[in-house]
């Protein structure tokens, strides 16, 4: 349960600042993740020593705003999801997101925590790929990904 | 490799590209010519003869036959990448493999799958999959007065500049899938030279008869959306994410749903005006 009560960030992964959001791109999963600014300094500050009261007092501090404990639950919540946290060794017990929004209220005073992910591509998914009737010999070389006797079908 | 070694072949032309060393070798004399104007732009002859790649093009010979057909067949290294009976055709193949491999394996440069243009000293870049409608939209700004870069590749360097990569546009006439080839000139367009700074990416996907009204987006969320473009992310990530970083250092993002591309084109350049006014007040 430490693990829930005292969130670790990923340490495995590459990060860097966009502006006011943060790009953490995971290594073992190949996966590209944009956290906003809440969700990015909840991440920062989950550093295992730090429960989500000590989080939510902290935000509020750096972002000279009251942040409700539920900004943090739903920040780890979906940097849970994300991967980007040491997984507990025990399953947790999760607020679900309705719940936590509806906790939150609309006047929330900072801007709710986001993660957006991506899955990174292979190099065949972001080249051009063969058209229709471009000869082939593979379906992965096809726009279409159907390589029929030698020749691209569709796409 | 040794049963394609012992063919008899009667050119061959070892060349370099972005640091990338690529070979072919056809088994017909006369056919070199036309694979030329299908090297990655910008490449150089290499006078080293170890390539990474080589590419063997065995061209059939010899009268047709009723019930016969003749088949030209495409190797990359030993791999058989395609085989048809219209060479036209399988040169289309070599190029785009033979694209597709410089941009994955070259580490001078990041190639982000990407329509770019020039416009006002900053490159205007749409990142975007195959049939996402960036050779429209590029067509369109050319056609505005922007200068050209790429209908394919935005090629970025360890500054974060945008060098093109201005193969001739790859241009679909109406609902065919067929692509005729036109260099930017023939459209009455000028080609890039020079790098350049992005001063915008443009994220947008195509509808018919969608209203065009772009949203701005996060420069973390723009480079998101880069990052999703780029070809060598899962081999390179460190090296990627770091260009990625300084290209957008200066540059916005928007986003939307375009319909025809004019509206869309005319209203880009607009904004990267704009934009640019505010920049130098």
């Amino acid at each position: 349960m430490r693990s829930r009560q005292f969130p670790r960030a990923r340490m495995d992964c590459l990060s860097r600042e966009f502006g006011d959001d943060v790009l953490v791109y995971d290594l073992q999963r190949d996966v590209g993740h944009c956290l906003n600014s809440t969700a990015a300094a909840a991440w920062k500050l989950c550093d295992g020593n730090n429960s989500p009261p000590q989080i939510a007092r902290t935000l509020s501090r750096q972002l000279s705003a009251r942040v409700d404990e539920s900004v943090v639950l739903l920040a780890l919540d979906q940097l849970a999801d994300a991967h980007l946290l040491v997984e507990p060794e025990v399953p947790v017990e999760r607020l679900s997101r309705r719940v936590a929004i509806r906790r939150i209220g609309i006047a929330a005073a900072v801007v709710l925590p986001l993660v957006t992910s991506i899955v990174a591509p292979t190099a065949a998914q972001t080249a051009s790929c063969l058209h229709n009737l471009q000869p082939c010999t593979a379906n992965a070389q096809c726009c279409s990904n159907l390589c029929l006797l030698n020749r691209c079908v569709g796409g | 490799m040794k049963k394609l070694d012992r063919l008899d072949w009667a050119e061959v032309i070892t060349l370099s590209a972005f640091g990338v060393r690529a070979g072919v070798r056809v088994n017909v004399s006369g056919v070199l010519p036309r694979v030329l104007p299908l090297l990655p732009p910008g490449w150089e002859k290499a006078h080293r003869s170890i390539v990474q790649r080589l590419y063997s093009l065995v061209v059939a010979q010899g009268c047709e036959r009723p019930g016969l057909r003749r088949l030209h067949v495409l190797y990359a290294d030993t791999m058989q990448v395609a085989r048809d009976a219209a060479l036209d055709q399988v040169l289309a193949t070599l190029e785009t493999d033979l694209h597709r491999y410089t941009a994955e394996a070259t580490s001078d440069v990041t190639f982000l799958h990407a329509g770019v243009v020039g416009w006002q000293g900053r490159a205007i870049v749409f990142p975007g999959r195959s049939l996402s409608g960036k050779t429209t939209l590029v067509r369109e700004m050319l056609r505005l007065g922007a200068t050209y870069y790429s209908d394919e590749f935005a090629v970025v360097d360890s500054s974060g500049l945008v060098h093109p990569f201005a193969r001739p546009l790859g241009i679909r006439e109406d609902s065919s899938y067929a692509q005729t080839k036109y260099t930017a000139e023939r459209l009455g367009a000028a080609s890039g030279v020079k790098p350049l700074p992005m001063g915008m990416a443009v994220i947008c996907k195509y509808e018919a008869g969608a209203r065009w009204q772009p949203a701005p987006l996060s420069q973390g969320q723009g480079a998101l959306e880069l990052l999703a473009n780029s070809v060598a992310v899962r081999s390179r990530p460190h090296q990627t994410l770091r260009r990625l970083h300084k290209l957008v250092r200066h540059s916005v993002f928007i986003q939307g749903t375009r319909g025809e591309a004019q509206e869309a084109a005319a209203s880009i350049l607009n904004l990267s005006c704009a934009r640019n006014r505010l920049e130098t007040a």
